[in-house]
């Protein structure tokens, strides 16, 4: 009765539930196998992938698309700097950025037209332009569906939380959440992942023989059902995780060493990316991190000198530089970005700027994306790209490109309805080349 | 165009009849019939058909159809293909002719691009679809030549599709059945359109089917052919027995209810024999959580077990039903179905989470009462602000009241007379979203595919969708007062200080202080508008031109989906005929979608899975069994009591979990009982009851103040207002959001097993100071210790949970002060000291500790739950006892003795017996048996 196809050529809803008389049933094992056989392009060099979601829309103007020269009613009050890169300026208060810019591209000129906060959010999560009818899976939802994780860990791990849903793909896609952010130089750990309490491993493992033992009443039926049979998968996985040395220290960023963590800064942006490069390292697959504050409809350049910038300032050349010093920098690709920048001229009345999808910047970087270049260019008020500029389904193209999945390819969702990854999207083969 | 509603019921006719074929694979003859027109492959066999013009609805639309010309990939696609757009799945037939037609020549009809293209007489990204000189080529031509005409005026109607034969059941490998599809148009025209039909089989793997018609025997087990032709679906069983005791060879089963006779009569064709009854403390342990959400006591367990009386299981049924978990449960479930989501309530009353609340008990109360399902419907679809005979300024009063901080709560909301929040919600505003979420609730269905094309899987036509929408779009949802009460409104406002300029959340901040306080505020109204006739011609006009309105403009006429035209200027509220029509006997799917869910809330699928799609290619599993119930339930009035006693008093329901040979695989047919998680709220719930000691336990089957299945409202954003919340969202409670039973999750995950095993929030549970474990330590004089850190995250809002905190802190002092004096830093222990002092002044005044508490008062007191009690072992305890209660009040059932033994000899080889009986419990919590009810 598997009417519902779905990506995985099987009922989706009806996955664990579905009624095979006689037919050959999909059990979680080969199911794992079609995961683990998906389309991927050999080729790519992105392993794993860290997207960083500043919420609430930062201003391109005060950041990363500054316009010195713009007449004083869309310029704003800060200065450029000079980046490594010759020629290219940025915001004086991203000095430290500045530096690393041969370690990414950055995008200008990306432009779409969607100014809520939720549904422009969901649409850079997703690289598909939100629909009411059909909720589209996040990108760590894809990507671990193409490329499940080790057995040690969760493959997708949103800190603290992601608007990256399963979306039609089903809950098993969806992220684990930290619920709580890090702050550097302190141990940090997810509900449920650590022994406390005074446990120890030998107590874990004695009780644990104990269930093994008491748990015997579905042994007999276990390979007919595949809640069971999923049950005790989760079962040896959570085992694993609780008790393995590798789970806790991935999440643990106090381990880090305080010469490698101080680059990050002091804000728990900087602590959620070191995170993230902790838990890249470890072999998960997929981490976002979600950031907020940058909904500064007032007192715009206030809160950007003093608070957001010097913490986002610190982060990125913390997560760029980490990255490359560990070397994961490769087979690691990052995206940066805001639902949508704001508006170039300056909202006088309250002394910031609002929501504005029209122009803004977004950065890509590791994992075969060329360095040191900026793309697409914006005109000379930062109101519109020059030329046709991109769309967010383009970076979405090129992200899943770098990460060897081909954003055409097609999953079905619950209703039967055949929908492609990104479907209006084309890879940007500039960052590539 | 317009369907008879019999078509929906095809499936229930179809079952009567059985077909033995024989296994010669070789195809059976269409049938003749003299007033029957023979099939298009007949009558196109030559290039001049005898002069006959074939229709462009009943020949060429389909024709392209199945040719793939307007599947989704090709012409179909919302961007056309080479400028050349269709109707997707070709219900359009306006548009698709003039799009054709500009692809016609009528002077030379085969230079036509029509013929061209497919033919691959020129280039054709698609390919070849049209082999010269086939009956398709003739077909086509002929419509050219004869004037290439669109669909006529007026057209009949198609009255159904008559598939022959209507079950077809394959004995061996390489069987084949020929299918006949017969078109039945109103004007009395029969035509065999097998050649037109497109057709798809619901298992490739059961039976395969060639787009000519033919079906071919796979392996066993059942499924359905579907045959599209026009706008019908029609959906025809295939069986292949998957033992070889079917038929006559069935053994004897004992069916005593008219749920089982059903039941078995379908198993008996797929030759699944039941599995056997299951034992009583299966059945009680199923019983009380499929309806309670809620285990029995290990009492509960022991005297149901003792009981000798015949009728004890219809007994307990009746038992059950009385309960506040069946109350709470079935709330709950209609929360889910009518989607009361705190995320899409903002601001629908001036205090936050307040509609959640109101919503809840507004049905619980009608739960708790049995109210028929229709009644309780009706107060939702007919919903209005105002109770009748209230003024604005009435409702204002009345409704303002329930939230003053000392008033009557939202609790006292169940005695209006409506829910209007169901349509206050801000995913229900547009008559779009109305129709989908309406066809969702109450129909169990999901019509969206057709607000843009007609639906690929049911009958639905974009036009369908559109003439629906008229019964949605005289209700209207305000932040603000009605047109009519907009000077009563503003003066409200007026009459209170500092409301000048105000507006929007600046305004209603404002006035949620003052309506806590006790004031009458201007409150939020949805209300009704009536039709007018004349502007409503406009509307009608703007809706053929294939735009969506999106105005609030209520037109003359909407249509009732498979149902007549309605003249809506009739009716004082738009509504009143839709829930006419929903609770009339003849509706096809009202009845049908709860009576479906119910049943998928026991047997873990529904009749028709998933339970929330019922459409025409998605038939029934036991099409007889959903007409049963569904009359039924019609015919006792809509009394959910009675449908929920006739499936828990089938056999149905009590077998066992235990396959046999013949239904191992089987989760479809009711075969046997499916081991299925618990929801997430039941599944909270019952960490919490089993970890509970005796007295608390037994307060949880009446006390549903802090259950997780008493919460009101969900939502995707999680609040952590209730300590429960993490749990829940972690094992997937509703998130009522999308129009979907998917909303609510019954997955497995590695989160909601990394939870039970070493969550800090469960740990803490069983070493809980009212838990079972330290009850346990209390009666056997055993030394009892912590192994878990006392949970901060569940106990935040209790009063248990603050005072642990105001002990921790005090003792944490305590400790530094201790640090200070060996240090002698006598400045820092003075400042230590007076932050003591203070903490235990704010504790008392939380009453968090005793008034009479004092300093000199020995720490060990203070701390009993968190420290050691050494007191020596008493070898006498009896520890079978304790062992049989942990699996009574967990599994609900006896322990084997082998479990027994297992049990003793780890609490013997444990440091301790408390330690050895916690992770006893801890381990019957983690079985698979606690978290799945089976």
């Amino acid at each position: 009765m598997s009417f519902y196809r779905t990506s995985d050529g099987d009922g989706r809803r009806d996955f664990l539930k579905a009624g095979v008389v006689g037919g050959t049933g999909l059990s979680l094992a080969s199911y794992a196998q079609l995961v683990a056989t998906g389309n991927l392009d050999p080729g790519a060099r992105a392993k794993s992938a860290i997207f960083v979601n500043l919420n609430g829309g930062p201003s391109h103007m005060d950041t990363f698309d500054p316009k010195p020269d713009a007449p004083s009613e869309y310029r704003g009050e800060f200065n450029t700097i000079q980046t490594c890169l010759p020629g290219i300026a940025i915001s004086e208060h991203l000095p430290r950025i500045a530096t690393c810019m041969d370690k990414f591209t950055l995008l200008r000129g990306v432009s779409h037209s969607v100014a809520a906060h939720e549904l422009g959010t969901k649409y850079v999560n997703t690289g598909n332009r939100p629909l009411p009818s059909l909720e589209f899976p996040g990108y760590g939802a894809v990507i671990t569906k193409e490329r499940p994780g080790i057995p040690e860990l969760p493959p997708f791990v949103a800190v603290p939380n992601s608007a990256q849903r399963a979306g039609y793909l089903g809950v098993r896609y969806a992220p684990m959440n930290t619920t709580a952010t890090p702050v550097i130089g302190t141990p940090f750990r997810v509900r449920g992942i650590s022994m406390s309490g005074g446990l120890t491993v030998t107590d874990v493992e004695r009780r644990r023989n104990l269930l093994t033992q008491l748990d015997r009443t579905f042994s007999d039926v276990e390979q007919n059902s595949q809640l069971l049979e999923g049950m005790d998968e989760f079962g040896k996985q959570a085992h694993t995780v609780i008790t393995s040395e590798k789970a806790r220290d991935a999440f643990d960023i106090g381990k880090e060493s305080p010469d490698f963590s101080k680059p990050f800064g002091s804000s728990s942006l900087g602590a959620s990316c070191l995170l993230a490069l902790r838990l890249v390292e470890s072999g998960v697959r997929f981490v976002t991190v979600s950031n907020g504050g940058w909904d500064t409809h007032r007192d715009n350049w206030n809160v950007l000198k003093t608070r957001q910038l010097p913490a986002l300032d610190d982060a990125l050349f913390g997560l760029f530089t980490g990255l490359a010093a560990r070397g994961l920098l490769d087979s690691t690709v990052v995206y940066v970005t805001g639902e949508f920048g704001r508006t170039p001229k300056i909202n006088t009345e309250r002394v910031g700027r609002d929501h504005y999808p029209r122009n803004m910047f977004m950065l890509l970087g590791g994992g075969g994306v060329k360095g040191g270049q900026v793309l697409g260019e914006s005109d000379e008020t930062a109101s519109m790209p020059k030329g046709d500029g991109f769309s967010p389904d383009d970076v979405a193209a090129s992200f899943y490109h770098a990460l060897g999945i081909d954003h055409k390819q097609e999953y079905y969702t619950t209703t039967g309805r055949p929908v492609m990854i990104v479907r209006d999207g084309h890879v940007i083969t500039e960052l590539f080349t | 165009m317009r369907l008879n509603m019999n078509r929906m019921t095809v499936p229930s006719m179809v079952a009567a009849v059985m077909l033995y074929l024989p296994a010669t694979g070789l195809a059976q003859q269409p049938t003749s019939d003299s007033a029957m027109r023979e099939s298009v492959v007949l009558r196109f066999v030559q290039s001049d058909a005898a002069g006959e013009v074939p229709d462009f609805q009943q020949h060429v639309v389909p024709l392209l159809g199945k040719l793939g010309c307007n599947g989704r990939a090709c012409h179909g696609s919302f961007q056309g293909r080479g400028g050349f757009r269709l109707s997707l799945f070709g219900y359009d037939f306006e548009s698709d002719h003039d799009e054709i037609y500009g692809r016609i020549d009528p002077e030379v009809p085969s230079d036509s691009g029509i013929l061209q293209k497919p033919l691959m007489q020129v280039q054709h990204e698609g390919g070849q679809r049209l082999k010269e000189g086939s009956w398709e080529h003739h077909l086509l031509m002929r419509w050219i030549e004869g004037g290439a005409n669109g669909r006529i005026e007026e057209p009949p109607a198609l009255v159904s599709l008559e598939v022959k034969p209507n079950e077809i059941l394959f004995a061996a490998d390489g069987q084949q059945q020929q299918l006949q599809a017969v078109a039945v148009w109103s004007n009395g025209m029969k035509e065999d359109v097998t050649a037109l039909c497109r057709f798809q089989t619901n298992d490739d793997q059961i039976a395969e089917i060639s787009q000519d018609g033919l079906v071919r025997a796979g392996t066993s087990g059942d499924t359905h052919i579907v045959a599209f032709y026009d706008s019908a679906v029609v959906p025809v069983p295939v069986i292949r027995p998957v033992s070889d005791q079917f038929g006559d060879r069935y053994p004897a089963i004992p069916t005593p209810t008219k749920v089982d006779e059903l039941v078995v009569q379908k198993l008996r064709k797929v030759g699944i024999v039941a599995s056997d009854l299951c034992t009583d403390a299966e059945f009680l342990r199923r019983v009380s959580l499929d309806v309670t959400g809620t285990l029995p006591t290990a009492k509960e367990v022991r005297e149901f077990l003792a009981e000798t009386n015949a009728d004890k299981r219809r007994r307990k049924i009746d038992e059950l039903l009385e309960r506040p978990g069946y109350v709470a449960w079935w709330t709950t479930r209609l929360c889910d179905f009518t989607g009361n989501s705190d995320d899409k309530l903002n601001n629908v009353t001036p205090v936050q989470q307040e509609a959640s609340k109101q919503w809840y008990a507004w049905i619980k109360k009608r739960v708790r009462e049995n109210m028929p399902y229709d009644r309780i419907v009706e107060g939702i679809v007919m919903a209005v602000s105002r109770d009748p005979g209230e003024s604005y300024q009435q409702y204002c009063e009345n409704v303002s009241k329930l939230y003053t901080k000392d008033g009557p709560g939202a609790a006292a909301y169940a005695d209006r007379d409506s829910l209007p929040h169901y349509w206050a919600r801000q995913n229900f505003q547009t008559s779009e979203d109305r129709v989908i979420g309406f066809a969702y609730t109450f129909l169990g269905t999901r019509i969206q595919c057709a607000q843009c094309h007609k639906h690929p899987f049911d009958q639905w036509t974009q036009n369908d969708f559109k003439q629906f929408e008229g019964f949605f779009k005289g209700t209207t949802a305000r932040q603000n007062a009605r047109p009519d009460a907009k000077s009563e409104y503003d003066a409200m406002v007026a009459g209170f200080e500092g409301t000048e300029g105000l507006k929007g959340n600046d305004l209603r901040k404002l006035l949620a202080t003052k309506v806590t306080a006790g004031a009458t505020i201007p409150l939020a109204e949805v209300f009704s508008v009536k039709a007018k006739s004349s502007p409503a011609k406009r509307d009608n006009k703007k809706q053929k031109n294939g735009k969506p309105d999106r105005g609030g403009v209520v037109p003359a006429t909407a249509k009732i989906l498979a149902g007549p035209v309605v003249d809506l200027t009739s009716h004082d509220d738009v509504r009143q005929p839709l829930m006419d029509w929903l609770r009339s006997p003849d509706n096809p799917l009202f009845a049908k979608a709860f009576v479906n869910r119910v049943w998928a809330n026991y047997f873990n699928v529904g009749i028709v899975q998933p339970a929330d799609d019922m459409n025409l290619a998605n038939p029934p599993v036991n099409a007889p069994l959903l007409d049963y119930l569904g009359k039924g339930f019609i015919e006792h009035n809509f009394d959910m009591k009675w449908l929920h006693r006739e499936i828990l008093n089938s056999r149905t329901y009590q077998l066992s979990w235990i396959p046999n040979s013949t239904n191992r695989l089987d989760e479809r047919n009711f075969s046997r009982a499916v081991p299925r998680r618990l929801p997430a709220e039941i599944a909270y719930d019952l960490m919490t009851q089993v970890t509970r000691n005796d007295v608390k336990n037994t307060e949880f089957v009446t006390d549903l103040g802090k259950r997780a299945v008493a919460i009101p409202g969900a939502a995707l954003k999680q609040r952590n207002r209730n300590p429960a919340d993490y749990a829940l969202t972690v094992f997937g409670r509703s998130i009522r959001e999308s129009n979907c039973d998917c909303d609510r999750t019954e997955e497995p995950s590695l989160l909601q097993t990394i939870f039970v095993r070493n969550d800090g929030q469960v740990l803490s549970m069983i070493d809980d100071a009212d838990g079972w474990l330290a009850q346990v330590a209390a009666d056997n004089n055993l030394p009892f210790s912590r192994k878990s850190q006392p949970d901060n995250n569940a106990g935040r809002n209790t009063q248990a949970g603050v005072a642990r905190q105001f002990k921790a802190r005090i003792q944490r002092l305590r400790q530094q002060i201790a640090e200070a004096e060996k240090a002698s830093k006598t400045k820092q222990v003075a400042t230590l000291r007076d932050q003591l002092k203070k903490t235990r002044k704010d504790a008392k005044n939380q009453g968090a500790l005793a008034p009479e508490d004092d300093e000199e008062k020995p720490v060990a007191d203070v701390e009993s739950d968190a420290t050691t009690i050494s007191a020596p072992p008493v070898p006498t305890w009896n520890v079978t006892e304790v062992i049989n209660d942990a699996y009574l009040r967990t599994v609900s059932r006896f322990p084997t003795a082998d479990e027994l033994q297992t049990a003793r000899t780890f609490i013997s080889e444990s440091t301790n017996p408390i330690d050895g009986v916690r992770d006893v419990l801890w381990a019957l919590m983690n079985t698979h048996e606690f978290i799945v009810n089976h």
